[in-house]
């Protein structure tokens, strides 16, 4: 019993002491499981240990505190060896940080954030309240780097929203989840005034049960004012700054850290924090107050694991202890136990250090923008962490142990990948058919919904819109633009990639497909890509064939990223993404790539722009149907899924960018779901404009083929007659010219199949307005 | 040309003043981000201000103190508590004041707008309400410009001119009890913006975001000094941030550039 082995102190306050150092080996796993601290017995067996070398038994906030620290979601102890094997260390003396947020340089004076992580479990169990936490902490993120937040992207995954049948148990719709979670980013992202400007919907059954909510920030930073995330050195306040803590949010890393079960919901509701973004919106104009006026020595957010990882985090990279007066944490009630003011995850909180001799400007400037902030700790020269309640000691701990966790090289199995060998062709509809099926799949239908309830455009920067076209009758758009800095025409460029339908069937492919289709979306607009972010959200990692899944999938990240040089200096794993019952979601590596424009009057947008132009499509079209929107809609099995070849990417990208800077493009479009033929739709939907193709002598394989294989690094281009020959000189043979603009129908040469744009755009833009609600 | 002093104020919420100071600086106007706080009496010194010490006052837009009550509601209390009588005298006087999308909201519910009675009435008389469509809308709209004259945030468009400055809100259909309400702010000359369609013609959804009546989409007060709008057309001072313009050129100037320069020349 563990009962027998927890004895209340005698003290005015709630503390527990408890015997580790005489507990059997089936005492630990019953100690982990009732204080919730999610460790294996193996960890509570190396804290027994360190607790005999100290010769004492610990109290309960220690014991959570581990708990904390020790969390997948902490101290990635089961991805960490092998993203160190594949894409840690991609170096370019550009990167100029890599801490909480990665931050780049955007110009001589100016540095851009960039940081994508994960909110899924919180949103599964809470959607409103999950994902707008998520967007609370990833701004937080970013301001800790001392930057302005400047954008937000959310790629989101969920089942089908229109399903019919008994869901799972423990399960919530997936319209539910949509609509809370959709809700939840437009009130967090619009109140705080930052634009999302970008993200992504991704639709498929295996999302059912486990949901996934990524949300992305990028900040500007004027490289000068560049934040650190740690203290400067001994003898430091630590000031706490923002929001109170309270019983909200409580064992969330631990919630993320496992598999979402039937009882999730009561159990874990607790776990899901709630935001405030009104509290939040002073608190950045104050923390950039301090930080540009150089009164702090570092700052850092409070998320995962509350102030017991911050504290630490803060004080170790500075290579100090810390001493807490917990007591001094502003409550939002009173009676909470010293451990759970420790572990609390209650949002809207930030850490600084200063020098006891600034801290009372510090404190000034929080309280000019009436921000609470309250000097709770000191940092110390002894690597250790003690914390105090009205100067009783509680804790204390070596910061190495605490904050180091265990390194896990767990067992895996290398995937079975899909082969053309083993490929079934489905049984497939007349061209017209299939293009207008495909159109209406959620996967490739209008966002239209969703983009229009966010503010896009707030900050006045954005110069790319998500959507392109004619006012109010758009199409989908590549990657988003903003010009981050008025006085210049430089521009800053993101776009999300991911394919997890790749990444199930050849998760090496899959991966490294993910940063193309990133990568190409950033040069479709004319910005050549500069830094990647990566959310990661695989299954348990426990098993070893999921963590086959993740390694090959890592690999083929970092494959792409070593080869054309282009750093990831920030990234999220997010692991234990399997529904109640253990199926796991699709394995999605998601990706954001950011490029630079050096004058956005040069931006390329994908909507059709006038009749008699030419159409090509740049890159190699190969038989690579394996995972093709194709297949999964009409019943194809197994096939080729599409490779990389990156030294193809190199040399297409300065192709066409070179295309582009001469101002020879006037409309371009990656070529992903769906293959070319949805591409051209789009084109045509967003340009309200048709076109004829011929594509017979575009590539040596069946016109069909050509039309929906998915094989990466390609773009559809429109370019007027007058720049053709001046084009095909750039492309020297990378390009093919399959077809031309004009008329009110889309005409394919080969099948015949005519259809028109209106018809084209009602597929496209009605499904996920009817199944939500509303019109555009 | 003395300086012309505006004063772009906020509270926590408040989240479109960067661009709304930028906005007067491209025309030369000197813009300051001022906190309310800033206007109390014990304010720190360094930190004070006064309201008398400005030519302009803009009202920015976002979501001041969240709005989780009426929309403006709060700023607007805040507002009138502390320094409603200073206000009032601003507006007599003639100086300007600008609102835009929750701006327009505050100067509403502050009684500055529509004002058809006196400067400031004690109590608002209409409301901004919830978008026809339930939904917060960003997107792009067009409006005419519909003023009769009267309002110095318009003097520079040409009557009956079209202008795209974009929307992005939940609550921007403009009502009241008064029956008359529409024919009184014609009759005042107070209507200064209708939503239409692209090609002038009356709105339709989504031309009109949100459902006001008569398609009202920006009013002034019967001075003309005071002018609240839905739209922002602090976001379009260049035409690089229309959505559309990779494929309709036209003069790098954005639309939103009369609105600051007509205020601008009105002071001269």
């Amino acid at each position: 019993m563990v009962k027998d082995l927890m004895t209340r102190l005698d003290k005015p306050f709630e503390l527990f002491e408890v015997s580790i150092r005489k507990a059997s080996d089936e005492d630990l796993v019953d100690i982990s499981r009732d204080m919730a601290l999610s460790l294996s017995p193996d960890e509570m067996k190396t804290i027994r240990e360190y607790f005999q070398k100290e010769g004492r038994d610990p109290t309960d906030i220690e014991l959570q505190s581990l708990g904390q620290a020790w969390s997948e979601h902490c101290c990635y102890k089961s991805s960490k060896a092998i993203l160190k094997e594949f894409v840690f260390g991609i170096g370019r003396d550009d990167v100029l940080s890599r801490g909480d947020a990665g931050v780049m340089v955007f110009d001589d004076d100016h540095g851009y954030a960039l940081r994508i992580e994960s909110h899924n479990h919180p949103s599964a169990v809470e959607p409103y309240g999950g994902a707008a936490t998520g967007i609370g902490g990833i701004l937080r993120d970013v301001v800790c780097m001392g930057a302005q937040p400047i954008a937000l992207a959310d790629p989101l995954c969920f089942g089908y929203p229109d399903r019919k049948g008994d869901l799972p148990p423990g399960t919530k719709h997936p319209r539910y989840l949509m609509s809370g979670v959709v809700s939840g980013i437009r009130d967090y992202g619009n109140r705080v005034g930052i634009p999302t400007i970008t993200g992504g919907m991704f639709f498929d059954e295996r999302y059912t049960g486990n949901c996934l909510v990524n949300v992305a920030c990028l900040g500007l930073v004027k490289r000068a004012d560049l934040a650190r995330n740690c203290a400067g050195g001994p003898g430091e306040v630590m000031v706490l700054i923002g929001g109170r803590t309270g019983r909200d949010g409580i064992h969330g890393v631990n919630f993320a850290s496992r598999e979402l079960t039937e009882t999730s919901d009561e159990d874990s509701r607790g776990s899901v924090q709630l935001g405030d973004p009104i509290t939040k919106e002073p608190v950045m104009h104050a923390c950039f107050e301090v930080n540009a006026k150089h009164l702090i020595t570092g700052m850092k957010d409070l998320g995962g694991g509350g102030l017991s990882c911050v504290v630490g985090e803060m004080a170790l990279e500075a290579g100090c202890g810390a001493d807490v007066n917990l007591e001094k944490v502003p409550l939002k009630e009173s009676g909470l136990a010293p451990w759970e003011i420790w572990v609390s995850e209650s949002q809207e909180r930030m850490m600084c250090t200063c020098k006891p001799e600034n801290l009372e400007n510090v404190l000034a400037v929080f309280d000019a923008w009436d921000v609470l902030a309250t000097p709770v700790a000191m940092t110390t020269d002894t690597k250790r962490t003690r914390i105090f309640w009205y100067g009783e000691q509680i804790f204390e701990m070596d910061q190495s142990f605490l904050t180091a966790g265990p390194l896990y090289h767990r067992p895996y199995t290398a995937p079975v990948v899909s082969s053309i060998e083993n490929e079934r062709v489905p049984r497939l509809p007349d061209d017209r058919a299939i293009i207008l099926k495909l159109l209406s799949d959620p996967n490739v239908a209008s966002k239209e919904w969703a983009i229009r309830q966010y503010d896009h455009e707030v900050r006045a920067a954005t110069v790319v819109h998500p959507m392109v076209g004619e006012m109010n009758e758009t199409g989908p758009g590549d990657a988003s633009v903003l010009r981050p800095v008025p006085s210049s025409m430089k521009g800053l460029a993101a776009a999300i990639g991911c394919n997890p339908w790749f990444t199930a069937l050849d998760p090496y492919n899959g991966g490294m497909s993910s940063v193309d289709e990133a990568w190409r979306n950033v040069v479709a607009v004319g910005a050549m890509p500069n830094a990647l972010t990566d959310c990661l959200n695989f299954g348990n990692p426990e098993k070893p064939e999921r963590l086959g899944e993740f390694r090959e999938a890592v690999r083929g990240i970092g494959d792409f990223a070593k080869a054309l040089n282009i750093p990831i200096p920030s990234g999220n794993v997010s692991l234990y993404n399997e529904a109640p019952g253990g199926a796991s979601a699709l394995p999605t590596p998601m990706m954001l790539c950011c490029g630079i424009i050096d004058d956005i009057s040069k931006a390329v947008t994908a909507d059709f722009k006038k009749p008699g132009s030419r159409i090509y499509v740049i890159g190699k079209t190969r038989e690579e149907l394996g995972g093709s929107l194709l297949y999964r809609v009409f019943g194809g099995r197994q096939g080729a899924v599409p490779a990389v070849d990156v030294n193809n990417v190199r040399e297409l990208t300065g192709k066409v960018l070179k295309a582009m800077d001469g101002r020879l493009i006037s409309g371009c479009h990656d070529c992903s779901d769906g293959g070319i033929a949805v591409a051209v739709a789009e084109m045509c939907i967003s340009g309200q404009m048709g076109a004829v193709l011929d594509l017979r002598k575009a590539a040596d394989m069946s016109p069909r083929k050509v039309l929906y294989s998915e094989s990466n690094t390609r773009w559809i281009a429109e370019v007027s007659e007058e720049n053709a020959e001046e084009f095909e000189k750039i492309m020297g043979g990378s390009a093919h010219n399959i077809g031309k603009t004009g008329g009110n129908s889309l005409k394919l040469m080969d099948s015949g199949a005519i259809i028109e744009v209106e018809e084209m755009r009602k597929a496209w833009n009605d499904p996920i307005w009817k199944i939500m609600g509303g019109q555009s | 040309m003395k300086e012309v002093r505006v004063c772009v104020l906020r509270i926590e919420g408040t989240n479109c003043e960067d661009e709304m100071a930028d906005a007067f600086s491209t025309v030369g106007a000197v813009p300051e981000k001022v906190h309310l706080k800033q206007m109390e009496r014990n304010a720190p010194s360094g930190l004070a201000r006064s309201l008398e010490d400005y030519d302009i006052l803009a009202l920015p837009g976002g979501f001041s103190a969240g709005d989780y009550v009426r929309a403006g509601a709060i700023f607007a209390a805040r507002i009138r508590s502390l320094m409603g009588p200073q206000l009032k005298r601003f507006v007599e006087s003639g100086k300007p004041v600008l609102g835009v999308c929750n701006g327009f909201q505050i100067l509403v519910e502050l009684g500055l707008l529509p004002a058809m009675e006196g400067a400031m009435s004690e109590v608002p008389t209409a409301a901004l309400y919830t978008n026809d469509s339930g939904r917060f809308e960003c997107r792009p709209t067009v409006l005419r410009n519909d003023d009769r004259g009267k309002c110095i945030f318009a003097s520079e468009i040409p009557k009956g001119g079209l202008v795209m400055f974009p929307s992005a809100h939940a609550e921007g259909k403009l009502m009241s009890n008064d029956p008359d309400f529409v024919s009184k702010l014609e009759d005042n000359g107070q209507i200064v913006f209708r939503y239409v369609n692209p090609d002038g013609s009356k709105a339709v959804y989504p031309w009109n975001p949100n459902g006001s009546p008569s398609d009202i989409a920006g009013i002034c007060n019967p001075a003309g000094n005071v002018m609240g709008m839905m739209p922002h057309p602090e976001r379009v001072m260049t035409r690089f941030t229309r959505p559309d313009w990779t494929r309709n050129p036209g003069p790098e100037e954005g639309d939103g550039m009369m609105i600051f320069r007509s205020v601008m020349e009105n002071l001269k």
